[in-house]
Formats: C-alpha cells, structure tokens, sequence
C-alpha cells in the first residue's frame, strides 16, 4: 500500500511538470495555429538562464523569474521574425521550428558547452508521511503548475481577452471586422506560452541536472499532453497530464519497466483514435489570415 | 569574355600545380582521426576522445614527431562530431578513411557504433582503437588473424567480464565496510538500450559470482524523471542500487533514489570523484564512484595526476567522464612507438609490431600488452565518498578476475 500511494504522489509529480510544458503547447497550437517543435528549446533556455543567474549568485527565485522574462522575449522575437512570416503556411512553421531546434541547442553550446547543467535543489527537504515520501521541491512544483493552470483557464475562459481570443481562433475575419486586433493577440499567445517554457525549464533544472539536448525528449511528451486533451483546451492538458503522469507511475511499478514510455504513448495513439478531437475537445487551429 | 575565363582557368590550374608540394607534404604525416561523440547524449564521455587525442598528438608534435626509419613524421588530426547518430558515426568514418586516408582511427565510444566502424576500417587497413568493451564478443583469435576482418581493431578496454568483475569486487568491499553488515541484495539499474543490455548482462554476473541476489532494472533511455521506476527499486529491499552506465543519466537519478530512500548505498558508474567535489554534491547515504579506467579527481599515481593536470590544463573541461580521455591518450603514444619500433607506417607492419609489445602509460601500473583476441587487462578505480562530504574519498583498486564468473560467456 505504502509503495502504490507512493506512485501516485509520484504521479502528480511527474504529471506536473508534462502540464506545465503541455499548457504553452496546447495554447501556441490550439490558438496560433503554429506547430513550434522548438518549444522543448525555450524549456532548455529557460533552464539553462536560471542556471545562468544562480551559477553567478543570484537565487532560484531570480532565476526562475530571468528563465520567464528570457524565453518570453524569445518567443516574441521569433514570432515577430519567423513565425508571423508562416501563418498562412503552418507547414513551413513547423519546418522553421524544427531547424531552429539544432540553431537553439547550438547557440547554447556555442556559449556554455555541451555538458550537464545543475543548480543546488532550491528546496532540499523531504518530508516522510506513512512510508511515503514526499519531495518539497516536487511539492514546490505542484503547486506552482496549479496556480498557473488557474490564471490561464480564467484568462482563457473568463476575460475578456480570452473571449476574444477564442473568437479570433473560430473566426479570423469577423473577430478582425469586429475590431480584435488578432495577430497581437496571437503574438500575446505566443509571448505566454513561451514564458510558460521558461518557467517550466527553471523547474526542470530545480528538480533535475539538464543538458541542452533535454528539449526534444520533453516536447514530444507536451504535444501528446496537448493533443490528448484537445488543441487549445486548458482543462484537457491538465486531465491529459494526469493521465500520462499516472500511467507512468503505474506502468514503472507494475509492468515492465523498459515499456514505461511504451505504455504511455499507446494509450495517446488509442486515445487520438477513439477522440480525435481530444479528450474534453479543441479547437482544429485558427484558419489562415 | 570567353579569352578572360580562360586565362583565369589557366592561372587556376598553374596555382594547383604550385600547391602539389605543399600537398604532397602533408601526406607524408601519420594522419589520426577521431569518430566520437561531442554534442548528444554521449557527449561527456565523447568529448573526451578528442581531446584526450589531441593532447597525446600535440605532445608527440612538439617532441619533434614520430621518428621512422630516420625520418620524421608529424601527427594530423582530424577530429569528427557523431552527434551521438549512428548514421552520422559511419558518415564521418567514411568519410575520414576513404577521403582522408587516414592511418588510425579513435573511438567511438558507443558500443554499437564501434562494431560498425570495424567494418570501414577493417577492409582499409586502418588500425581502429576504441574502448568499448562489447567487442569482445566479436574479437576472436580467428578474426584478428592476418587476413581476418578485425584484423586492424584493438580493443582498448578489459572483456567485461574483467571490467565488471573488478569494479563489482571494489563496490562491495567499500560499501560493505561503510554500511557494516553483508550486503545480499542489489538493484542495477540501466538504460535499455544496446549498451545498456550488453554491460549490465555481465555486471550482473559479477555481482552474482560476489554473493548479490540481484535484480535488474532497465529504464527508456530518454527518462528523466525515475521516481516510478526508483520506488519499484525500494519494493525490492535493496542493500544496494548500482547505476549503470551514462554518468549524466546516473547524476539526474541518483539525487532522486535518496531522495526516496531506496537503499542503505549506491554505486555510480562512470561519475568521476572530481565531479562529486566540484559540484559540491553530498550524499547522507554511502555512495561509491567508479571510473574508466581511474578517476580524475582521486587520481592512484603521481602519473596519473599530471596527465590530468595537463589535460585540463589544455583546456578540457571537467565532465563526469574525463577520465576515459586516459584511454586514448596512452594508445596515441602506443601507436606512435610501435611506428618508431616497426620502423614503418605500414599497417600490417605496425600491427604486428603492437602484437608483440608490451607497453608501460599512464593508465595501468603494469605494462600493458593486447592478448591473442586485441584485448587488454587492467583493473578498474573505484572511490567512496565519506557520508556527508563532498571532497573525503576512499579508493580500491581491485584486480579483475582472470576467468569470467559462472554463466557468463566472457563475450
């Protein structure tokens, strides 16, 4: 009993960190329509600058608040310069996004070599209730993601902002003529969800060392989350993240252990087959402007 | 119009002809690549194929060369990123022994990688040296023959069954002395990939031939989070967890297993003691470190100390795996000798000669020979780090076994 509720704490731990990534996926996609690959990349930046401000001093907090303000400005840099330029061709986004995958890991070891990166765990205590231990940092990260997931779904589902963001994602046009200014807003999104990596990757390197090839192990895994949940559906990341996270805990403790990815990557094929448009439903991407 | 580009192509065919000495020159060097890992997931070990080379070729250089039958020869090195590809692996190797025409080739370091190198270097007659230990299956008396097809490929590690044998007799002791009662069970916990099958196969028998009911554990190469897989480690009532083989990997969930308590000690291959202290990492438990072949930050012997020294020195960063530079390092310089001895670049020549020789470097207190399969024999360094601190350590140096343990196939 003591080691299955430890993988379920496990679970929502793991859980968490695949919806922090999962939710600036989910939104860039779902609502922008661009497919960027390089999202695991902005997770590696937001990382690597908190190992940055820390490695020179500054605390995890700094760090963690640098990785934001990084990435957002990165995110809105290459949205200006490259994305905003394949909007009515998702397709070369995609392509775009990929080849900035290699740029991005190259430019960081360029600069700050190749090898592991890591950070003194900014909370190091472990608190044992009934058998189970439970990590603060991890604890930490938990409760970050639910906040976070909290402004998004009001922001998304309740502001004005939000409303008229869904607008612009049901109808370019008509959102256009009724005076949403809907490429700021896409770039808006954008700006977020690339915050959300740079947070995401300051909790990464807070939790685990990473390297500046961690991106593409991560974003496979926030694309299922976002296609599992349905495109642009803050609700659907979070239920698909506890999905996956609890399929992984379960699978590492009561099937084989190799297959642990395996299992969770089958049931997103089986999922996206039974619900192609997600678990709780998306949006199919705006159309082009 | 047309008379200008001619005459340019005329000026452009005479510069050419000017350049063939210069060419023809560069030739008469001994060229030297390097295949290996310096950005992926193998980069920390990679990394230092390179520069371990480059370091033994610029002390070979700057002593005046490879002096051959009264002539003498410089070193080039030409040195090739895999990017931890297999495709991209033999690309370079290609590339490099068909293209280059070079006369040996070091590395790679990822077991099957090495294996498909052989057959590039092999029918080329270039002379191939690399570390990994999973070549014992394929280097038999036969094939390393005259003639054979690994004739040219030295294998620059023990068999290992010896590796494992010795690093398994240097864990048990240190962490049995540490924790203070005998040690029955154990966890080996790897990565499931070709390396990862191939190494804990055998560590396993080691373990087992030293008294541990052992179970295995294989994780997707890709994990990053381990608590899953680590808390079904502790539902075994491990003594010990031994994690096995990439250090970077070892170094992201072994933090985790403590964290979650899983066993009373811990061994970490392929993460140097120097890395432990320069990241001022502390362990409450007792954990032991291994390294290929001995570690950069509890070096055994004054050599070993100032070939570090002067390999960072040199530049090289300071990575969980620097010490496997050591390898390459000492079979540049065995290389070099066996040409000056042979009195020939030839490659049968200079392959009959490294049969025959037994060489004293840096990496073993012994002189070193290859045996009748290319294989060598050296015993492997194992460090306990004291509980709590991050610079006290504890070395052994234990002897491998001479014959592989029961049920191994010592391949």
């Amino acid at each position: 009993m003591e080691i299955f509720l430890q993988q379920l704490i496990n679970s929502l731990s793991v859980a968490s960190v695949i919806i922090l990534i999962g939710i600036g996926i989910t939104l860039i996609f779902g609502l922008t329509g661009i497919i960027n690959f390089a999202h695991g990349e902005f997770l590696m930046i937001g990382g690597m600058t908190t190992w940055l401000v820390v490695s020179h001093g500054g605390g995890f907090l700094l760090g963690a608040a640098a990785a934001v303000a990084v990435v957002g400005a990165l995110g809105f840099v290459l949205e200006r310069s490259l994305f905003r330029l394949t909007l009515d061709r998702p397709m070369n986004g995609f392509i775009i996004s990929l080849g900035l995958i290699v740029v991005l890991q190259h430019v960081v070891i360029r600069f700050w070599n190749s090898y592991q990166k890591a950070i003194p765990q900014p909370l190091a205590s472990v608190w044992e209730i009934g058998g189970v231990r439970i990590v603060a940092m991890r604890a930490a990260v938990v409760l970050i993601t639910a906040v976070v997931v909290a402004i998004t779904f009001f922001a998304i589902s309740r502001s004005r902002y939000g409303l008229a963001l869904r607008a612009s994602v049901a109808d370019q046009e008509t959102a256009a003529l009724m005076g949403v200014p809907v490429r700021r807003y896409i770039t808006g999104v954008f700006i977020y969800g690339s915050a959300l990596a740079g947070l995401g990757g300051a909790m990464m390197i807070a939790l685990f060392p990473i390297t500046p090839f961690i991106g593409s192990v991560i974003v496979v895994r926030g694309f299922a989350v976002a296609l599992i949940g349905g495109l642009g559906n803050v609700a659907g990341a979070v239920l698909a993240g506890l999905v996956l996270g609890l399929m992984d805990g379960l699978s590492a403790g009561y099937g084989l252990p190799e297959w642990t990815e395996a299992y969770s990557f089958a049931l997103m094929i089986l999922i996206l087959l039974l619900r192609p448009q997600g678990l709780l439903g998306g949006t199919a991407g705006p159309k082009a402007i | 119009m047309i008379a200008a580009w001619k005459e340019r192509a005329v000026l452009a065919l005479a510069l050419s002809a000017l350049a063939g000495p210069a060419f023809a020159q560069s030739e008469g060097g001994v060229k030297i690549g390097v295949v290996a890992a310096q950005t992926g997931a193998f980069v920390s070990a990679g990394n230092t194929i390179g520069a371990g080379v480059s370091l033994a070729v610029k002390e070979i250089n700057d002593g005046g060369g490879v002096k051959i039958d009264g002539k003498t020869f410089k070193l080039d090195l030409l040195n090739r990123d895999d990017r931890t590809d297999v495709n991209v692996a033999i690309a370079a190797g290609r590339e490099l022994v068909n293209d280059d025409n070079i006369n040996a080739l070091y590395g790679t370091e990822s077991h099957d990688f090495s294996v498909s190198m052989t057959k590039i270097t092999g029918p080329a007659k270039v002379l191939q040296f690399t570390g990994n230990s999973s070549l014992g299956a394929i280097l038999t008396e036969q094939s390393v023959a005259p003639g054979g097809p690994l004739h040219y490929t030295f294998q620059t590690e023990p068999p290992e069954f010896q590796r494992s044998g010795s690093t398994a007799r240097g864990v048990l002791k240190l962490l049995g002395k540490e924790i203070g009662q005998p040690l029955k069970n154990a966890v080996v916990f790897v990565a499931d990939d070709a390396t990862g099958q191939y190494l804990s196969e055998h560590y396993v028998k080691a373990l087992e031939a030293n008294g541990q009911h052992v179970d295995l554990i294989k994780y997707p190469p890709s994990t990053t989070d381990f608590t899953p897989l680590l808390t079904r480690a502790k539902s075994l009532n491990p003594d010990t967890v031994h994690f096995w083989y990439n250090g970077d990997v070892t170094l992201i969930a072994f933090p985790q297993a403590v964290q979650l308590n899983v066993a009373k000690g811990y061994f970490l291959f392929g993460v140097d003691p120097g890395v432990w202290a320069e990241r001022k990492l502390v362990s409450t438990a007792p954990v032991t470190l291994s390294c290929v072949p001995m570690c950069w930050g509890a070096p055994p012997s004054p050599e070993a100390k100032s070939y570090f020294d002067r390999y960072f020195a040199a530049g090289a960063v300071k990575g969980v795996q620097s010490s496997v530079s050591l390898l390459y390092y000492d079979y540049v310089h065995w290389y070099a000798k066996a040409m000056e001895e042979a009195g020939t670049t030839d490659p049968d020549k200079v392959v009959a000669q490294i049969e025959k020789m037994k060489y004293q470097g840096v990496v073993s207190k012994v002189p070193l020979y290859f045996d009748k399969r290319h294989r060598v024999t050296f015993a492997t360094e194992v460090c306990l780090v004291k509980p709590g601190t991050s610079d006290k350590f504890e070395c052994a140096v234990e002897e491998p076994p001479a014959e592989p343990p029961p049920g191994d196939n010592a391949g």
